[in-house]
């Protein structure tokens, strides 16, 4: 594993690009348990100040410290995406890789399942929820509704890499060395689909993130949080950017963005490391 | 049990494609039928061109297809009746192949030891861990490599021929009475390819398996096998005693196939445009591929 | 140190050769993630094609014939690169390599002076494109004339392989295998090049069908007059249809001769072992394979590259390069041993 960190760092640009702005992004939610003030109370410092020495990333109309509840809005939204991915990879790698590779009913019964999924809406679904449960919608439940919908269409990706995994001799050496359908699935073919897993988890943190935003700016969540969307939301409720207060906005977006950048260039670099090809190419096999 | 290591019974596949509205059917193998008997170790070569049903039957042997009709005894038990991993590994136990890609049969990401002590330890029976690798050792020992040239090597790593080697002893392992092999040195290079050929003469007569040999190649048949079955479009044509078959074909396939194996050296005229031959490819409107 | 025409008269047009390769080395470069490999697939080889002749290119695996196809043909993308040598053919002189003449040179001559026919016809076959679609893509711009007469042309052509017109209106994966070599066959021939460069054009198909295809090859051949660099690792197509055979062993060249006479009379060791390795139908005698492995081109042996695996090796062997040299008329080896013998 520390070879295998030790070779990313050396020889690739964008995994130490990628590292450093999710180490900022980190630290800033880090921070936020050093914050003097708890985050839900209001009118805490005067309001409306731009940034200072004194005030890094200025004040809210609220009278709250920007950067502190930057610190708790990055955060809570990073915790939140990081649930729904983690939720729907293992929901898509258990259905993707057993569909794959058992095949027959069992196939088509998950892949009926997974195409409703797909199918569904997910914003219309997302507001009745909100107001058939309206204040009793917490983070965690919203963060397992989005990962209900955010498994489908990896699951499908992950299942074809598998099925055509399965045609190939080496799964009948396997099988004919004695290994489990189970010790094939995770020794065997595993390694194959870690890029498409990691890739996806990218996408599907960015997905989230967005429509988390999406929601919070419309109000649809639990506004008392801070989150990023919780802040912007607050802060097209004081008309910020008509009252010229930007820097409510602007630190928000660019702290969401940096992390955003900084997820992908990771992802990136680190799938393209593992590809098998790209492995094979520099430990010297065939192409 | 039985006398017979293999009774192959009326075994048929076909394959149908296209969807609901248009279905083709594919014969691929068309009522085939022979026997290898138990206790007598033999060499037995299928010979045929691509399309004739050789690898078809190959998998049916090995349990990878199911046949359409007719049965498949291996010492006496049908292979349809193999439902649970108990069953399955018990076949596995009786009969292993070797592919005809050796860089295909093992994972590009693994280390080849892996599958050998993976085969050792499913089907060591009463033998411990203890022995594990000294076992492994000695059956790399039999295809003429050992542990110390093979261990903690990838695929590539290794050349072809070696890699079939191993292939070979993975399937040692598992102390098979019979070996299904499909073209296994058709992708390795000539010069190295007689002493995997000859490995599998040394398997026949002193570790008593008997093989399966699956090929296009005459002339390594006609070397190492004891029988010679030969398939032309699903069906045998032509079987029996492999020296009298190739020395005196009688079927005017088994002729053919003698006829355009090139043989290498030089002869004195060599023909010019050679006629179409029987008319078996017809020149004239493109054929359906089946 | 050249022995790139050895015996040849210069300056006579007729007796020049068609192509002309001296001492070519191609490498692959590589430096991927920081590691730098450099494989050294040719490494000096040198040889020439006659006009009129089948000339062969027997090798194994990584013997880097692929390689010298490739640069041949001018197919040298990096990490491929050409680090010395030239590849000199009659009609396109002066550049010293296909990669190294303008795009403008390398279109005209391509398909009319220089074809190829390759392994899987599908990759000149567009397999969503009709088969006369390549005939007007690669050969119509150098025939011209009318559409009709250029089609009535064709079809003539088709004749010759022995396939009717309805061909052309078929796409490639309606056709056999050995329908679709033929028409890569026709379509290579159809400019009358005067070279033809095919690598391992038979291989995957079946024997029958395999011999026919090399006697319709052989049968153009004689009829237009043009050379083929004929490349295959099988030792039976050499013998069945080539004039004069090279054998290639880790990236250099290690015997040539006349085709019956490498077969009848084997000098270097490792063509001896190829061909007693070769079984035959009706032959029970034991044949032994070559042992070791074959070279890693990374990292070859030092001196001759077959010294580790050689029955014959010497002291010298490991520490100098054998040079092709020739021993008999028409016949160059490049060994020690063979050249100890010789001069005794």
């Amino acid at each position: 594993m520390a070879v295998f960190f030790r070779d990313l760092l050396r020889h690739r640009t964008e995994f130490r690009i990628g590292l450093v702005l999710v180490a900022l992004v980190l630290l800033l939610s880090v921070l936020a348990s050093f914050s003097p003030y708890p985050p839900e109370n209001v009118y805490v410092v005067p309001p409306d100040l731009p940034p200072s020495l004194t005030y890094w990333f200025g004040t809210t109309s609220r009278g709250q410290d920007v950067f502190w509840q930057l610190s708790f809005a990055i955060r809570n939204t990073l915790l939140f995406g990081g649930t729904v991915a983690l939720v729907s990879r293992l929901v898509a790698l258990t259905v993707g890789l057993i569909s794959g590779y058992k095949g027959g009913w069992i196939d088509r019964v998950l892949m009926s399942v997974n195409d409703t999924f797909i199918v569904i809406p997910l914003l219309p679904i997302l507001v009745l929820f909100y107001f058939v449960m309206r204040d009793r919608i917490s983070w965690l439940m919203l963060a397992l509704i989005m990962a209900c919908f955010g498994w489908a269409y990896d699951a499908r990706l992950i299942r074809s890499v598998v099925m055509s995994l399965r045609q190939r001799e080496f799964t009948q050496t396997s099988l004919f060395s004695g290994m489990s359908t189970r010790q094939i699935l995770t020794e065997e073919h595993l390694p194959y689909v870690m890029p498409i897993l990691f890739s996806t988890t990218m996408n599907n943190m960015v997905w989230s993130i967005g429509l988390e935003v999406t929601l919070a700016v419309l109000g649809f969540t639990d506004i008392n949080t801070p989150t990023i969307g919780g802040m912007i939301y607050w802060a097209n409720q004081h008309t910020a950017m008509v009252a010229g207060i930007w820097w409510w906005i602007a630190f928000p977006t660019i702290a969401v963005v940096m992390a955003f950048i900084g997820l992908f260039l990771l992802a990136v670099s680190v799938n393209a490391h593992i590809d098998p090809r790209s492995r094979l190419w520099n430990v010297g096999g065939a192409s | 049990m039985s006398d017979l290591l293999l009774d192959v019974i009326e075994v048929g596949k076909t394959f149908a494609r296209g969807g609901l509205l248009s279905r083709e059917t594919v014969v691929a193998v068309n009522k085939v039928n022979f026997q290898l008997a138990a206790g007598r170790p033999e060499i037995l070569a299928i010979i045929g061109e691509s399309g004739s049903g050789k690898t078809t039957l190959a998998r049916m042997i090995l349990n990878m297809e199911t046949p359409t009709s007719g049965r498949l005894l291996l010492d006496g038990s049908d292979l349809a009746a193999i439902s649970d991993s108990a069953s399955r590994l018990a076949f596995m136990h009786k009969v292993q192949p070797i592919f005809q890609n050796p860089f295909e049969s093992f994972n590009p990401m693994k280390r080849v030891e892996r599958y050998l002590l993976m085969t050792r330890r499913r089907f060591a029976g009463a033998a411990g861990e203890s022995t594990a690798a000294a076992d492994v050792d000695a059956a790399l020992h039999k295809v003429g490599l050992s542990l110390k040239e093979v261990s903690d090597r990838y695929p590539h790593e290794l050349s072809g021929g070696q890699l079939q080697r191993v292939a070979i002893a993975r399937a040692l392992l598992a102390a098979p009475k019979l070996i299904v092999a499909d073209e296994p040195v058709s992708m390795i290079d000539a010069s190295l390819r007689m002493s995997i050929v000859n490995l599998f003469k040394t398997l026949r007569d002193d570790l008593g398996i008997s093989i399966i040999y699956v090929t296009h190649d005459l002339a390594t048949a006609y070397y190492i096998s004891d029988r010679i079955m030969i398939m032309q479009k699903g069906s045998v044509v032509e079987s029996g005693d492999a020296r009298t078959v190739l020395k005196a074909p009688r079927h005017p396939y088994t002729h053919q196939l003698r006829e355009a194996v090139l043989l290498p050296e030089v002869t004195s005229a060599a023909p010019n445009i050679t006629p179409s031959i029987n008319g078996l490819i017809s020149p004239g409107a493109p054929e359906r591929t089946a | 140190m050249t022995q790139a025409n050895a015996g040849q008269p210069h300056g006579d047009r007729e007796s020049q050769p068609l192509l002309s390769v001296r001492d070519l080395q191609a490498y692959y470069r590589t430096s991927h993630s920081g590691v730098r490999r450099g494989i050294r697939a040719v490494d000096g080889v040198s040889f020439a094609v006659r006009r009129g002749e089948i000339y062969g290119l027997a090798g194994e695996s990584s013997s880097g014939k692929t390689t010298l196809i490739k640069s041949i043909a001018g197919a040298i993308k990096p990490p491929l690169e050409i680090v010395g040598g030239s590849i000199e053919f009659a009609f396109l002189p002066g550049y010293g390599g296909l990669h190294r003449a303008p795009r403008a040179e390398v279109e005209r001559i391509r398909w009319r002076h220089l074809s190829y026919i390759m392994q899987g016809s599908m990759n000149v076959l567009n397999p969503v494109r009709r088969v006369k679609s390549a005939f007007v893509d690669f050969a119509y711009p150098h025939i011209g004339g009318g559409r009709k007469q250029f089609e009535q042309q064709v079809i003539a052509h088709l004749a010759r392989v022995r396939l009717d017109p309805s061909v052309l209106a078929a796409f490639p994966h309606e056709l056999s295998g050995g329908m679709r070599q033929r028409a890569a066959l026709a379509l290579a021939t159809i400019c009358r090049p005067g070279f033809i460069i095919a690598d391992e054009p038979t291989t995957a198909l079946d024997v029958v069908v395999q011999k026919e295809v090399l006697g319709m090859i052989r049968g153009i051949q004689r009829e237009t007059g043009s050379s083929v660099l004929f490349v295959t690792h099988d030792m039976g197509v050499h013998a069945h249809i080539t004039d004069r055979l090279a054998i290639m062993y880790a990236g250099r060249l290690v015997e040539e001769a006349a085709t019956a006479e490498i077969f009848r009379d084997p000098l270097h060791p490792y063509t001896k072992s190829l061909i007693s390795s070769l079984p035959r139908i009706g032959e029970d005698a034991p044949r032994a394979g070559l042992g070791g492995a074959p070279p890693n081109l990374a990292d070859p042996p030092s001196g001759c590259r077959f010294h580790p695996r050689c029955p014959l090796a010497s002291e010298m062997c490991s520490q100098e390069v054998p040079v092709m040299r020739e021993v008999a008329a028409g016949h160059r080896v490049a060994c020690f041993a063979v050249d100890r013998d010789v001069r005794a």
